[in-house]
C-alpha cells in the first residue's frame, strides 16, 4: 500500500504487485491524508488480462485497473482524463490529440527538438485536466505511455489541437460543435450515471474555456513551427 | 414503448450528447447527438409512450403540421428501434 498526489489529489493504492508503485514513483507521498483509495481484484485483473487480448503481465494489467478506478473517481474533483499527449511551451499547456499511431508522441518530440528548454512534456498517453477557478490546468501522471513521457508537472490549458496526417503542415481554429464529437472519442467517460454527467458537465465547461485546432502534418519540423504559430496567433493580433 | 434504462441525456456546449451509462455501456459506446427536436422527443420517450402520443406532443411544442409530426416521429422512432434503444 502506498499513497500519491495526482493532480494535487491524494490517493491511496492498494497494491498487489510493486511494478505500479514502482510506475508511480514520482508521485508517492507521505504522511498525507488520502481522499479515496483503490484496489483491483484478482477477477478484475483476469477480465483485464482477457478483454485486452495480450499476454501482459498480471502486474500490468493491475496498474491498468488502478488506473482506471483513480479515472472514475475524478469528475467528483472536477477533473477528467484526456487521452493525449501534452506538451508546456512557455509555461502553457498545449494538448494533442489523434487515433492512435497518428504521431501524437512524435509530434512533441518536434516541439522539443524547435523550442528548446522553451518546451516540456507534461504527459506523453494520459494527462489529467483539472477546473480551477476560471481555467483548466493540466497535470501529468504516471500513466505516461509506452514511451515513459512527462514528468510530475502542471500547466494552465492553452489549447488543444487534433492531429490529422498531411502532406504538408497547416492548421485550423475549429468551434465547439466539431470539438465536441471529436473530444468524446479521447476522453474517459466513467461508467456510473453520476459520474458520467458530471463528466459531461466539466467538457462543457472545458470546450467553453479551451481553444480548439485541428493540425494537419507531417513529421518535420516544420509542423511544431506551424502548430505553435498557429495556436498564438490570436495573443498577437 | 420507451428508451431504455441507463441511457443518459445532457446538453453539452450547447449539443444534445446522450450517452450509455452501467450496464449498457457493454452494447453502447460512443455517443449519440440528437438535435432539438430529437432531445424533445427522447425526454418524452423516458417514460412509457406510442407515436400517436408522440406527434400530439410534437404539434404542440413546435409549429409543425400533423403529417409532418407524424412523419418525423416514425423516422425517430425507426432509427432508434434499428439501433436497439427502445423497449416495448
Amino acid at each position: 500500500m502506498f499513497t500519491i498526489q495526482i493532480a494535487d489529489l491524494v490517493v491511496e493504492l492498494n497494491n498487489r504487485f510493486s511494478y505500479v508503485e514502482e510506475l508511480c514513483r514520482e508521485y508517492k507521498v507521505e504522511g498525507k491524508q488520502p481522499l479515496f483509495s483503490v484496489s483491483a481484484t484478482e477477477e478484475e485483473i483476469d477480465e483485464e488480462l482477457r478483454i485486452s487480448g495480450l499476454s501482459l503481465p498480471r502486474a500490468y494489467a493491475e496498474a491498468t485497473c488502478l488506473h482506471r478506478h483513480i479515472a472514475r473517481r475524478l469528475s467528483e474533483y472536477g477533473a477528467f482524463l484526456l487521452h493525449s499527449a501534452v506538451i508546456s511551451c512557455d509555461g502553457k499547456g498545449y494538448a494533442f490529440a489523434a487515433r492512435s499511431g497518428v504521431g501524437k508522441s512524435t509530434h512533441i518530440g518536434l516541439w522539443l527538438k524547435c523550442f528548446g528548454n522553451r518546451a516540456r512534456v507534461v504527459n506523453g498517453d494520459k494527462p489529467i485536466m483539472r477546473k480551477d477557478g476560471e481555467r483548466f490546468l493540466v497535470y501529468g501522471t504516471p500513466w505516461n505511455g509506452k514511451e515513459r513521457l512527462g514528468d510530475n508537472i502542471c500547466c494552465e490549458m492553452k489549447a488543444l489541437c487534433f492531429l490529422e496526417r498531411g502532406e504538408t503542415n497547416y492548421i485550423e481554429r475549429i468551434g465547439a460543435e466539431e470539438a465536441l464529437v471529436r473530444l468524446f472519442s479521447q476522453v474517459y467517460l466513467p461508467e456510473d450515471a453520476v459520474a458520467s454527467a458530471e463528466t459531461l458537465d466539466l467538457l462543457g465547461e472545458f470546450i467553453g474555456k479551451t481553444q480548439f485546432y485541428l493540425l494537419h502534418c507531417n513529421m518535420e519540423d516544420e509542423a511544431a513551427l506551424v502548430a505553435y504559430r498557429g495556436m498564438n496567433k490570436e495573443d498577437e493580433e | 414503448m420507451r428508451i431504455k434504462e441507463g441511457f443518459l441525456l445532457r446538453e453539452v456546449a450547447g449539443s444534445y450528447i446522450v450517452v450509455a451509462t452501467g450496464a449498457l455501456t457493454k452494447e453502447f459506446n460512443g455517443i449519440i447527438k440528437l438535435n432539438e427536436t430529437g432531445s424533445f422527443l427522447w425526454k418524452k420517450l423516458a417514460e412509457n409512450t406510442d407515436t400517436q402520443a408522440l406527434a400530439f406532443a410534437l404539434t404542440a411544442e413546435y409549429d409543425v403540421s400533423e403529417e409532418d409530426a407524424r412523419k418525423d416521429v416514425e423516422s425517430f422512432v425507426s432509427l432508434l428501434a434499428d439501433a436497439g434503444i427502445l423497449e416495448k
